[in-house]
């Protein structure tokens, strides 16, 4: 049945739009917001990608008027927005921007809130859809939630969807998961959570499936029998900024590990899907995630690190236990790596190189393949001295693009064989143009496609590699590295060990 | 930046080459090539369009400007640019003198990406019958844009009849946010029915002389399947020749979209308050680079252009087009022989 006689497959110039709808943000002053929710509402609205009814509600203790709200959105979003500013789409979108003032635990406010919705229906035409963003610390969450069940904001009906957006970290370890995962499923059904991970927002990280499925060059060396080992780098050249109280509970491991690096992991290692669809994808990459296993060796093959004073970028840098706010005797690790195996088929026997650590030398994260040698070199020993093996690197940030390294011959009249990359750059001119990775997740949300997020059950299969690792770590030391440098010794070690090498990235 | 003067084709492929071998690695991987014919006036327009739009896909441009058909001496002048003027990729302007103008392709043809689809937009008045120019026969994807004609219907009949899949027109692009916002707003009522929503008839307001008036109508007509026409509205529309749109539907409701004259439209539906949508008019950069975006038949147009000018059966054309010689110098358009012994003549045209 044709619902909509405009609609037609062929068309692809209209852009997909969400029903009408209203957007709920919690904790709508914090940080994430004014960097990232405001200007993606911004930068949808400015591409036309909002529904004509739609509202944006922002939920936050301070005491503000519709107006002052207004205004801090107004500043917020043009600091920070993608798109041109045009200040007709702000002033339409302003127009449907309303404020509720209330703390967590105040029934009167939640009431407020329900009764606003209920407004906006009336004034906006939202047709009783809202999707809230809980962009709040995970300890106040049971309160919203609970406020949100009482209220009966939270459900679902057939008239009327009713959607939820939880940010990381999704618990500390499988047990607190577990319990958060419960308590929201309580209170929304499994299909209407949105768990963000930005990084799968990312144009690249899109691009890998495209890359894998899209083409036959690549798929039938995509295994073990080709791939030597996997290197997964998240690299940041920042410390923990003003984040001391939030990181020294969570550490590297927990902040960056658990989940960016085990989607890349999971996206990289899985089979097909068999249809490009949420459900599809998820159930592919889940099964990664459950044949995912810990190093026998974890004291050579985990190691955590913590950054000490040292120089970056031409500029002095704290150590970890030097920032403000950081126990000076602090054994939280700003910098983690282990060593992966995948047990399937396609995997068994290649190490999952995963790092990720703060203060290092530059900002970058990639995901490399690194494929075995050429089983025989008819060339002289010395011919080859230079060659490494090839590799395929996909760049997720910066320089997003694909990097092929191969073996070339040293023009000259002797042979000599030595690696040169061929470079396929999506350059910032061509991304500019494609959308902020909150702002495609964000549009996922009130469209009600979860391809791009974690399901629960991913959530739990995550801990669950990464509690033991925890586990063994609790008490010990982690390795000290100077800020500026590529991670602790221990880490090199641990490759040299396994005759590999990292690749600078 | 080079500039050659009075000089051939090999030269500038010559010097593309040793720019990108100097220039370093200014941009790596290309997804096609977009040829752009300009007239001399429009050219500095044509660029800043072509531009905007290699920002969203890397391409190399391939300006060609055709000057003084009539000179005397042939001559090629030709600037080439990487990661200048012209945005961070490779970019060649020509300009053509006398009768090499139209033997344009011989200099464009070496220049092409390889076997990457090749895109030619005229930011000009473009041929009557496109296949008389070599550069639309190399073409993967042909852009015209009736809004420059002097008579949009006259043009949009002229594209009609010489249709062939992987044409497409401008005045066609400029719909664009209109559709969008049509279709979201019955996208609404559906939502508010949770049933389908059948569309009845209703009307385009603005300048029925408007290509893309017209082809907005063409393109309700197609969906509907009933005639809708673009009535003159009590307002003077904006540049895109559409003012508003109202469209009946079953169930006796009505919906209307009225350009706000700031940028953005009013939506009016039943049951629901009236919202605001952007509406921007877009800069040709835009519009290029939505064209670019995909490069396979545009069925949707094929249908809004048979409607809006009555010429049928266009989806069957063939998609390929064999190249004719006009000599726009003859009165009969065919070559002479003694003056140009070396020109082509196709089997298409009767040779004399």
């Amino acid at each position: 049945m044709i619902v909509n006689p405009l609609r037609d497959p062929r068309d692809r110039r209209l852009p997909r739009v969400p029903d009408p709808c209203a957007l709920v943000v919690f904790g709508i002053t914090g940080d994430l917001a004014r960097k990232k929710l405001l200007p993606a509402v911004y930068d949808l609205a400015n591409r036309g990608l909002l529904p004509t009814n739609f509202a944006l509600l922002g939920f936050a203790r301070r005491d503000w008027g519709d107006q002052d709200f207004a205004e801090l959105a107004r500043e917020a979003a043009r600091k920070a927005a993608r798109t041109p500013w045009r200040e007709e789409v702000w002033e339409r979108l302003a127009g449907s921007v309303r404020f509720v003032q209330g703390a967590f635990d105040d029934d009167d406010a939640f009431d407020e809130l329900a009764a606003a919705l209920g407004d906006l229906e009336s004034s906006h035409g939202i047709g009783g859809n809202a999707a809230f963003y809980l962009s709040i610390p995970p300890a106040m969450f049971p309160v919203v939630l609970k406020q949100m069940e009482r209220t009966g904001m939270a459900e679902s009906t057939a008239e009327r969807w009713r959607r939820v957006v939880v940010e990381k970290p999704f618990g500390t370890d499988l047990a607190s998961s577990r319990e958060l995962n419960e308590l929201v499923d309580s209170v929304f059904s499994a299909d209407d959570v949105f768990r963000i991970d930005h990084y799968l927002g990312k144009e690249t990280v899109q691009n890998l499936m495209a890359l894998r499925f899209a083409n036959t060059l690549f798929e039938p060396i995509w295994n073990g029998h080709h791939v030597d080992s996997v290197q997964i780098t998240m690299a940041e050249d920042v410390g923990i900024g003003g984040r001391a109280g939030f990181y020294e509970k969570t550490g590297a491991a927990r902040d960056v590990l658990q989940n960016h690096l085990l989607q890349l992991l999971a996206l990289t290692a899985m089979e097909e899907p068999v249809e490009f669809s949420a459900e599809e994808i998820r159930t592919e990459k889940l099964k990664v995630l459950r044949a995912i296993s810990l190093p026998d060796d974890m004291a050579t093959a985990a190691i955590r690190g913590q950054y000490e004073p040292g120089w970056l970028a031409g500029q002095r840098a704290h150590g970890y236990r030097q920032e403000e706010g950081v126990d000076a005797a602090s054994t939280t690790e700003t910098y983690a790596a282990v060593r992966l195996g995948v047990e399937t088929r396609r995997w068994a026997g290649v190490p999952f190189y995963l790092r990720t650590g703060k203060r290092l030398p530059r900002r970058v994260t990639e995901i490399a393949l690194v494929f075995k040698r050429a089983p025989h070199l008819p060339f002289a020993d010395t011919d080859t001295e230079e060659l490494g093996n090839n590799q395929l690197v996909v760049r997720v940030q910066p320089d997003e693009g694909v990097t092929l390294k191969f073996g070339s011959k040293v023009p000259g009249s002797v042979m000599e064989v030595r690696d040169v990359s061929m470079d396929f750059l999506y350059g910032e001119q061509f991304t500019e143009a494609s959308p902020e990775a909150y702002e495609r997740l964000l549009l996922d949300v009130l469209l009600g496609d979860a391809t791009l997020f974690p399901r629960n059950a991913e959530v739990e299969a995550s801990w669950a590699v990464i509690d033991p690792l925890e586990e063994f770590w609790a008490g010990s030391r982690p390795h000290p590295y100077r800020a500026g440098e590529w991670g602790p010794r221990a880490a090199d070690e641990m490759l040299a060990a396994d005759g590999r090498r990292w690749r600078r990235p | 930046m080079t500039t050659l003067w009075d000089t051939t084709g090999s030269a500038v492929v010559k010097e593309l080459a040793a720019q990108r071998r100097t220039g370093g690695a200014v941009l790596s991987g290309v997804a096609l090539t977009l040829v752009v014919v300009a007239d001399e006036s429009r050219v500095a327009e044509a660029e800043e369009a072509a531009t905007a739009a290699a920002a969203q896909h890397p391409c190399r441009i391939l300006v060609v400007v055709r000057r003084q058909i009539d000179a005397p001496v042939p001559r090629l002048d030709a600037e080439v640019l990487i990661g200048g003027r012209l945005g961070p990729g490779e970019a060649v302007v020509m300009r053509m003198y006398g009768r090499l103008a139209l033997h344009a392709e011989s200099v464009v043809l070496p220049l092409l990406a390889a076997d990457a689809p090749v895109v030619t937009w005229w930011h000009a008045p473009a041929p009557e019958r496109l296949q008389t120019d070599a550069l639309a026969v190399i073409a993967d994807r042909r852009i015209t844009d009736s809004s420059i004609a002097e008579d949009h219907v006259t043009a949009l009949r002229t594209r009609a009849e010489d249709y062939s899949p992987g044409d497409t027109d401008l005045a066609w692009t400029r719909t664009t946010p209109w559709r969008a916002a049509l279709t979201s707003t019955l996208d609404a009522v559906s939502g508010r029915r949770g049933d389908a929503v059948r569309l009845l008839g209703g009307r385009v307001e603005g300048d029925p002389g408007n290509a893309s008036a017209r082809l907005l109508a063409g393109w309700l007509s197609s969906r509907c399947g009933c005639g809708l026409d673009v009535v003159e509205g009590p307002r003077r529309p904006g540049p895109s020749g559409v003012d508003a749109v109202v469209l009946q539907l079953d169930q006796d409701e009505e919906v209307a979209v009225r350009a706000d004259r700031r940028g953005g439209a009013v939506l009016t539906q039943p049951y629901r308050p009236d919202a605001t949508v952007a509406l921007p008019d877009r800069p040709l950069g835009d519009l290029l680079g939505e064209e670019l975006r995909r490069l396979d038949p545009d069925e949707p147009y094929a249908e809004a252009l048979e409607e809006a000018t009555g010429v049928r059966g266009l989806s069957n054309r063939a998609a390929v087009r064999e190249h004719v010689w006009l000599d726009p110098a003859r009165p009969d358009g065919n070559g002479d022989r003694d003056d140009d012994a070396e020109e082509p003549s196709s089997p298409a045209a009767p040779v004399a």
